[in-house]
């Protein structure tokens, strides 16, 4: 695969020149917004990695050209100070993928994403995951099955010693996520929401389309929570306002926060999208952070990465309600 | 919906002070709080709350809205580690209330005794501020506990 990196700094292109053509993909480097538009044009990339330094402007032209030439974009931010504009980029609310890590975790979240992309596989948390992580899975027949789920998993957490944050934030982004499942997704043939408007204290069966299942697993590096449902209607363009939203919405069913407070409170949120199949979203917890002796996170404890991928090709998902 | 470890959330009276414990979730029902205010006073205990979820946190904002509407000032005691990740989270979370004291995770590095301890932050307020939090006797074994997060990121509230 094809990937353009845009940065002005010689040293980080090299070394992810080296590393990320060491997993076998062709790496071109240009060091502004002009030398991008020009290899997007010449090359044609499957993606572009740009610094979040280039500026805003120069960024959203990238961005607008690479969607228009049917190109992923993925900013990145290295070192403290560039993470600390991930809040500035977010609220862009048109970046579709942000990296905020140092490397090398810079380069293995970029080695995945652009794995995923080449062999159009985009679904599953084990892609995250040190080979043989098993993942729990646990299948909400009901709505009222998401207190109880999320008290199995914090309790779960608790019993093999992850620290109180962590255990914490596990609930608060498993909660979301299902309840986002639960009633956010559903919508019917003409794409109208079923569930949106209703009391979330309401109990209702989740049959056939509507089952929600939720897996987790951690390999001492990366807690990852998955929640996955079976109608698909998650829109990519809609994903970077609602992770810079940063009040509650005072009508609806909703608080309008869910995917807000789960970005917030986990390292990495990885959206994988089947549009009118599936949804699947993926919180990555960095446990290193919480280990005692304190030791250094390979994350920064005040940006947050995300990354969408939608599914190209038409879909083979097998749903619950498929035969 | 079922109530497991989290617990249905509760109000207990507690000398000055109205105690929240368990999980503020789309259950909880906060609207009644401003009317338990004293003499335009307000004083909640948050160290029983396990859980704080996007419903629970917009009951919460209108609460804090509408006591600040009423004149109603709100003080927060003893807050547990959940409600400081959502002051951090959501800067609307704090509103105008004044938080005295808080949660936060220690650890000792001599024995590995985790505990979550109270912090006055009137007290320690400028350290803080600078990223320092205070160091505290462990209680297993008497060595000094050190915060055990990231301190700008866990006392950001403090800064808003």
């Amino acid at each position: 695969m094809t990937i353009v990196l845009v940065h002005s700094d010689r040293r980080t292109c090299r070394a992810l020149q080296r590393l990320l053509g060491a997993a076998g993909h062709r790496v071109e480097v240009t060091a502004g917004a002009d030398g991008a538009l020009e290899l997007l044009e010449a090359l044609g990339p499957a993606l572009l990695v740009v610094d979040g330094g280039v500026g805003r402007s120069a960024l959203l032209a990238v961005h607008a050209a690479a969607r228009a030439r049917g190109a992923e974009v993925c900013v990145m931010l290295l070192g403290p100070a560039g993470a600390a504009d991930a809040p500035a980029i977010v609220s862009l609310g048109a970046v579709t993928s942000l990296l905020a890590q140092p490397l090398p975790a810079l380069a293995e979240s970029l080695a995945i994403g652009a794995r995923k992309l080449a062999r159009g596989d985009l679904f599953g948390a084990e892609k995250y995951l040190l080979w043989g992580t098993e993942l729990c899975a646990l299948e909400l027949a009901r709505s009222r099955d998401r207190g109880a789920r999320v008290d199995e998993l914090a309790d779960r957490l608790r019993g093999r010693g992850q620290s109180a944050r962590t255990a914490s934030m596990a609930m608060l982004i498993a909660d979301e996520l299902l309840s986002n499942a639960i009633y956010n997704a559903p919508v019917d043939a003409r794409g109208a929401p079923l569930r949106r408007a209703q009391p979330r204290d309401r109990d209702f069966p989740l049959d056939g389309r509507q089952r929600v299942r939720l897996r987790w697993g951690c390999d001492a590096r990366y807690l990852a929570i998955e929640v996955t449902d079976w109608f698909g209607s998650l829109e990519r363009d809609a994903i970077p306002p609602a992770l810079a939203r940063r009040d509650v919405r005072e009508t609806g069913g909703g608080a309008g926060m869910g995917l807000g407070l789960a970005y917030r409170a986990c390292d990495h949120l990885v959206f994988n999208l089947a549009p009118g199949a599936r949804t699947e979203v993926i919180a990555l917890l960095d446990v290193r952070a919480g280990v005692a002796p304190a030791t250094a996170a390979p994350t920064y404890p005040a940006a947050a990465s995300y990354s969408v991928f939608v599914q190209r090709a038409a879909p083979a998902v097998a749903s619950p309600a498929a035969p | 919906m079922s109530r497991g470890a989290r617990g249905r959330m509760t109000l207990t009276a507690i000398g000055d002070a109205i105690a929240l414990g368990g999980a503020i979730d789309e259950a909880a029902g906060l609207a009644e709080l401003p009317g338990r205010a004293r003499e335009g006073r307000l004083v909640l205990d948050l160290a029983a709350v396990t859980f704080i979820n996007s419903l629970g946190v917009r009951d919460w904002i209108r609460m804090l809205r509408a006591a600040e509407r009423a004149g109603i000032a709100v003080e927060l005691r003893r807050v547990a580690e959940p409600i400081v990740q959502q002051l951090n989270m959501i800067v609307a979370t704090r509103g105008a209330a004044v938080v005295a004291s808080c949660y936060a995770p220690y650890a000792c590095e001599a024995c590995g005794h985790e505990e979550s301890c109270l912090i006055d932050l009137a007290a320690h307020l400028p350290a803080l501020q600078r990223g320092a939090p205070p160091a505290l006797p462990c209680p297993a074994c008497g060595a000094a506990m050190a915060f055990h997060d990231f301190a700008e990121r866990y006392f950001a509230f403090l800064s808003v």
